[in-house]
């Protein structure tokens, strides 16, 4: 009770997070989003968490960590509350225009999943008209599904989290999530889910970082980091460890 | 059916008792500041100072009439594009903004009634002894109209508690949060939710425990 007041007290107090000196880099992600980021006994990990820690000890950055909701990630970015994003934020027309990206760090494809035993009937994309599929609330693929010309017939539902589990249980008929993390998931947890089709549309992973003379110069540091680790084979690396393969160049 | 993963159950409760302190913690300072606004608000009900009355009214009808979710967005994610500054506020600390102008107007209307259900006589029993009015209001008023409100408060703030769970969405790892993202990253979801569930019904089990001491307490001195 003690501690619980000391606390309160302290939190009452720092009602304004201090400005940042720019030899930190604060990484927003949402620790929900298997294996990329995700939480097991409290502690975060995952392929981004070691992407960063790598990025931070080559650029000479102190990494610092914020997770929050998939969907509060950009707009804390635009608004400064983080330096930048690592939650496999695929780079689109209308995102380049709002932020500055690095290179790609990881190569990856829009994947249908659909509850173990329907994968003979939805095949991919075609196979999704008139029914209803789950994407994860300001994801791209939320963005694929709107701009497939057959887009009106498909009931798109938005989740924060969880679209894995309302599949399984049958309460939607598939999900749209990258190739790389359907495929774990469908390896790594107990959900009986499976891959519809081939990946239906390339995406392109990179970190973004605010439109301004401060993001810029922090993006060419992390950019020239990202440099570094791909040729030092450290990405590759990290790669194989989570997914058994390299998905961080385009050979 | 399948069976149930104890041993991820056993391994979680550790992990989430770490975020109890900071889910009392956010409810204590929101308590504090919302009992001393709602007193603030209460008395000039009953004095009923001219525009500032249609100001606290308004005031407590929004608080009433809207939900605490859609109150909490505006803070976070709404006002700091109108004002930029405010994008500076943590988490945390919207979270208790939110959740104290919440419940003080809640609060507000319980103190009020508590004080006004004072009898009269006693008031004037008060001023015939010789009182001053802050004499009347610390040893005669106060005492006796805490007694009636005190149960509702409690009330308050176990609603206050459970409410802070809310607080996840506006990226707040508490409970709640903490929960959701051990359960994202095993995918054993009735595990997860059952083990957060128990954990806030023993924390609210205990405050009732507290409330009936604390009601038993103010009684004594009444009984007859």
């Amino acid at each position: 009770m003690l501690k619980a007041l000391v606390i309160a007290a302290v939190t009452t107090a720092s009602f304004v997070t201090m400005a940042q000196a720019q030899d930190t880099l604060r990484v927003g992600m949402s620790g929900g989003y298997f294996p990329f980021t995700f939480v097991k006994q409290d502690k975060l990990q995952g392929f981004e968490v070691d992407v960063m820690d790598a990025v931070g000890r080559q650029a000479g950055l102190e990494v610092e960590y914020v997770t929050m909701s998939f969907s509060g990630l950009i707009g804390a970015l635009s608004s400064g509350r983080i330096d930048t994003v690592a939650n496999q934020i695929t780079i689109t027309p209308e995102r380049e225009e709002a932020f500055a990206f690095t290179q790609p760090y990881v190569y990856d494809g829009a994947q249908v999943v659909v509850k173990k035993g329907n994968e003979g009937d939805i095949n991919g994309p075609e196979d999704l008209k008139g029914r209803t599929v789950a994407v994860n609330l300001g994801s791209n693929f939320e963005q694929l599904l709107r701009e497939l010309p057959y887009a009106g017939e498909i009931t798109i539902k938005t989740y924060e989290s969880n679209i894995e589990q309302d599949t399984a249980l049958g309460r939607v008929d598939a999900f749209v999530m990258d190739r790389v993390s359907s495929a774990e998931v469908i390896d790594k947890s107990p959900l009986p889910l499976a891959l519809a089709g081939k990946p239906f549309a390339e995406i392109h992973n990179a970190l973004p970082f605010r439109d301004d003379e401060e993001g810029r110069a922090l993006r060419d540091k992390v950019d020239a980091a990202l440099t570094a680790l791909k040729e030092d084979g450290t990405l590759a690396e990290i790669s194989q460890t989570w997914f058994g393969s390299d998905i961080t160049s385009t050979e | 059916m399948k069976p149930l993963d104890l041993d991820y159950m056993l391994g979680l409760v550790p992990v989430l008792l770490s975020y109890v302190p900071l889910t009392l913690a956010m409810a204590l300072a929101s308590m504090a500041l919302a009992l001393v606004l709602a007193s603030l608000l209460a008395v000039e009900r009953i004095l009923r100072i001219p525009v500032l009355d249609q100001a606290v009214m308004l005031f407590i009808s929004f608080f009433r009439g809207t939900p605490l979710l859609v109150q909490l967005f505006l803070f976070y994610y709404g006002l700091p594009q109108l004002v930029s500054a405010l994008a500076q506020i943590n988490g945390v600390t919207a979270a208790i903004m939110g959740l104290t102008l919440h419940f003080s107007a809640y609060m507000a209307e319980s103190i009020r009634a508590a004080i006004l259900g004072v009898d009269r006589s006693q008031w004037e029993a008060s001023m015939a002894v010789g009182m001053t009015r802050g004499q009347m209001l610390r040893r005669i008023v106060l005492p006796q109209a805490s007694r009636v409100a005190a149960p509702t408060l409690v009330n308050y703030f176990i609603d206050m508690i459970k409410s802070t769970s809310l607080a996840f969405t506006l990226g707040v790892t508490e409970m709640m949060g903490a929960t959701q993202k051990e359960a994202a990253g095993s995918f054993l979801y009735f595990e997860s939710f059952i083990v957060v569930a128990i954990l806030y019904w023993i924390i609210v089990e205990v405050l009732s425990y507290g409330q009936r001491l604390l009601e038993g307490r103010m009684e004594q001195a009444y009984a007859r």
